[in-house]
């Protein structure tokens, strides 16, 4: 077998030009992966292309690694001198084989920089490492930069100053052309975090990339935020462990209280144009649908109970079905918590308290707004004629076809639910998280 | 239906003692293998490597069986022009081996080595607006890296070369409502992120702004039965997270409400008994890192055939007093 300095050359080298020719011959490569295979066999490429999925032998690595590795290290240590293009081909090698290799992604970004590789690409190749690696953190770090390079040019025409009035000379046809460029990448990257987190439980790195790509490239965009809540609902409800996943959803639902509220607070002080929120920052990526964003019209005096409405009793079906699993209790508190905290703390909730007080003394029910689901449901025959009197924002047709908020958790009804798992139970962690729940209640929220 | 909680079982012949001889023979050996292929993989950290051997080693009070003027060479070569310290020759500088080699240095009272002007302008030139931290010069912010820069610049007495009061603003901003830190506003709590955070705020002096209480409740819900912590909920026990749970418990005054002797049972069947080292779960491979966690979490706890640990640096406490560090612990 190969082993003499200049035979372990010879082999490399051709070895990295199968990878390069691979990719040539299939642009659709989707999955990479190791064949094991102690040896060598004669007269064969340890580059195996089947279908969609590119394979190395796993002879060839100890060979291949440190040989791409040192040329690296050589170039960055200006001892050897490499073409751009053998820097493409050898950083695309050496980051399928070692991921975290933070020198060889930071060396891609400089190809970048000078225009030898495009973002498009460059995502490419961390996608497919991350198929094998869905953790690698510098990985994800790398794809953050290359978004954020996407979004500067897709606002300022490749960064230059100068372009920047000829990209408005352009108009309209070049910047839709680039919003629907960041459109796909923001659509590309929900994918590429999905399938990352189905690769590795609990993927921290993946799901806290997904809250950064929401952050920062759809900044206050209803309509996103609510399409994710939809799509990862049937994800969560088949992996009840993924703790990350369901704080993905914890932040989504933070993030709707937060948007909701805003146009809520814009609404009673008249600011509230149609669409709600024009794009006026050109990094972000223009609501597509405008006046029709969903929830964006809707009025978070219902809008918001029904969010939480419909995560708890996911949350009460899920710890029902699946007994013993600390995430979804860790879930409910923290659902829960959001929900507390918006009623008790929220302009919007408050005018909702106010008018809750008012129908429960014409009711002569419970004194505490805050106790009672029920009372909630109550609220709501009042809501419609109160909202008359704020005018300007009456045909709320949507929730008058939604019926009725439902009955939202209160703490009473949380005590209900924690006796109602205890009395039926027969599984000792979901005795242990209930009871750590109630003792939750008590101390936290209860303060 | 009945569901396996995540852990794992202590088989009864798993080690219960601790072979210290054995740790440091494995830690002395491990960086003579150089042209493994493991060892080509690991490269790009190898700065936090030989922290986490040297620092195990000083623990074991064996600090003197490595070769301190070949390593102390190998960070020198390591300094960039722009003050930042690489993870090894021909890699590029970044906070995270910044920190790793001025914690060396520090071991061998030596940070006259490099320079260190240049170390604290490098630090303060990733400091942003919102007073977070990037870990190099492309701009990845994460709360690890706050800790990575205000921990450099207090073991080089230089912590007024940045804005701190901002610094703290953006790291509290990470803060969730259970009372846990992530790596950037928004972001899952996680213990070695917690670890970092609450380091953080006791270096800078501001410990009073954690929620003690309900902190310290999560990080004790990270204990099992087996007696291992994890890092997060429904994750397997990880000799590694016991460490960074048990440094934050220790950092926010919280460590008497974990099992202690149930915790040390666990981290002393991490132990491989021939080849000496720790692994994060028993069983699996051993490596420095889960050596070094082992270890110092058993000196946290007070174990006294090893020297006391600082929770705040993961460095032994005879280091930073020679150096007039006291970093704040809640009581
Ligand atoms: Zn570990």
């Amino acid at each position: 077998m190969a082993e003499s300095e200049e035979e372990v050359d010879v082999l490399v080298q051709r070895v990295v030009k199968d990878i390069t020719n691979a990719f040539k011959r299939n642009p659709n490569i989707d999955e990479i992966g190791l064949i094991l295979c102690p040896e060598a066999r004669y007269n064969r490429s340890p580059i195996v292309l089947e279908e969609n999925k590119l394979g190395v032998e796993s002879w060839c690595v100890k060979f291949l690694l440190p040989y791409v590795h040192n040329k690296l290290l050589l170039y960055r240590q200006r001892k050897q001198w490499l073409d751009r293009e053998a820097l493409v081909d050898i950083t695309c090698t050496l980051l399928l084989l070692n991921p975290d290799f933070t020198t060889a992604w930071n060396v891609r970004k400089e190809l970048l920089q000078c225009g030898v590789l495009n973002p498009e690409k460059d995502l490419y190749l961390g996608k497919l490492a991350l198929t094998k690696y869905p953790k690698s953190p510098e990985t994800w770090i790398h794809r953050r930069w290359v978004l954020q390079r996407l979004q500067k040019q897709c606002s300022s025409g490749f960064g230059q100053k100068e372009q920047q009035a000829q990209v408005e000379a352009q108009g309209e046809a070049e910047r839709s052309r680039q919003s629907e460029q960041l459109q796909r990448a923001l659509q590309e990257e929900m994918k590429v975090c999905t399938e990352a987190a189905g690769r590795y439980p609990s993927n921290y790195n993946a799901w806290s990339h997904r809250i950064w790509v929401l952050q920062h490239m759809a900044k206050g965009n209803l309509k996103i935020l609510h399409d994710e809540l939809s799509s990862t609902r049937l994800w969560v409800s088949m992996h009840v462990s993924d703790h990350s996943g369901f704080h993905y959803r914890q932040f989504l639902l933070k993030a709707l209280l937060g948007e909701l509220g805003q146009s809520w607070e814009k609404l009673q002080t008249g600011n509230l144009h149609l669409p709600p929120h024009p794009p006026t920052d050109s990094h972000q990526i223009p609501h597509t649908n405008g006046e029709g964003t969903a929830g964006a019209v809707e009025d978070p005096h219902s809008a918001i109970p029904q969010l939480f409405h419909e995560e708890m009793e996911l949350c009460t079906d899920l710890i029902e079905s699946y007994p013993g699993h600390e995430t979804l209790w860790c879930h409910r508190r923290h659902v829960f918590y959001l929900w507390h905290h918006w009623r008790k703390h929220s302009p919007a909730a408050g005018a909702q308290s106010l008018v809750l007080t008012h129908t429960a003394a014409l009711l002569n029910e419970t004194s505490d707004p805050h106790e009672e689901g029920r009372s909630l449901q109550a609220m709501d025959v009042d809501c419609v004629p109160d909202s008359n009197k704020h005018g300007g924002y009456t045909q709320d047709t949507k929730r008058l076809k939604r019926g009725p908020v439902p009955p939202c958790p209160g703490l009473s009804s949380e005590h209900v639910f924690v006796s109602r798992i205890l009395s039926s139970c027969r599984s000792p962690e979901q005795g242990r998280f209930a009871n750590a729940y109630r003792k939750w209640l008590d101390s936290v929220i209860r303060q | 239906m009945g569901t396996q909680i995540k852990d794992v079982v202590i088989k009864s012949d798993a080690p219960n003692t601790l072979f210290l001889d054995k740790h440091a023979d494995y830690i002395a050996a491990y960086g003579s293998k150089k042209d493994d292929y493991e060892y080509t993989l690991s490269e790009y950290l190898r700065m936090s490597g030989i922290y986490w051997g040297l620092t195990v080693m000083d623990l074991m009070g064996q600090l003197h069986r490595m070769n301190r003027e070949e390593i102390v060479d190998f960070i020198k070569s390591c300094q960039h022009d722009c003050g930042g310290i690489s993870a090894s020759i021909g890699h590029d500088p970044h906070l995270l081996y910044t920190l790793s080699a001025v914690q060396i240095l520090t071991l061998y009272d030596n940070v006259k080595a490099i320079d260190v002007d240049k170390v604290v302008d490098y630090v303060r030139g990733l400091q942003q607006e919102d007073g977070s931290f990037a870990g190099d010069k492309w701009g990845e912010i994460d709360t690890r890296f706050s800790f990575c820069a205000v921990a450099t610049l207090a073991l080089l007495g230089r912590l007024d070369a940045v804005d701190v009061e901002k610094a703290v603003e953006f790291v509290l901003s990470c803060m969730n409502f259970d009372g846990g830190f992530g790596c950037r506003p928004g972001s899952e709590s996680h213990a070695g992120q917690i670890y970092c955070c609450t380091g953080f705020l006791s270096i800078t002096g501001q410990l009073h702004q954690v929620n003690a209480d309900l902190l310290g409740w999560w990080l004790c819900e990270r204990q099992l039965p087996s007696g291992g912590l994890n890092g997060r909920p429904e994750k397997l026990p990880d000799v590694c997270y016991s460490w960074w749970v048990l440094a934050a418990l220790k950092i926010i005054g919280r460590i008497h409400w974990i099992d202690k002797a149930k915790l040390r049972n666990f981290i002393l069947a991490c132990q491989d008994e021939e080849t000496g080292g720790f692994a994060d779960r028993p069983g699996d491979m051993v490596d420095p890192f889960h050596t070094l966690f082992g270890v110092a979490g058993l000196s946290l706890m007070g174990d006294e055939q090893i020297k006391p640990v600082n929770p705040v640096f993961c460095m032994p406490e005879d280091v930073l007093q020679r150096i007039g560090l006291q970093p704040d612990l809640l009581i």
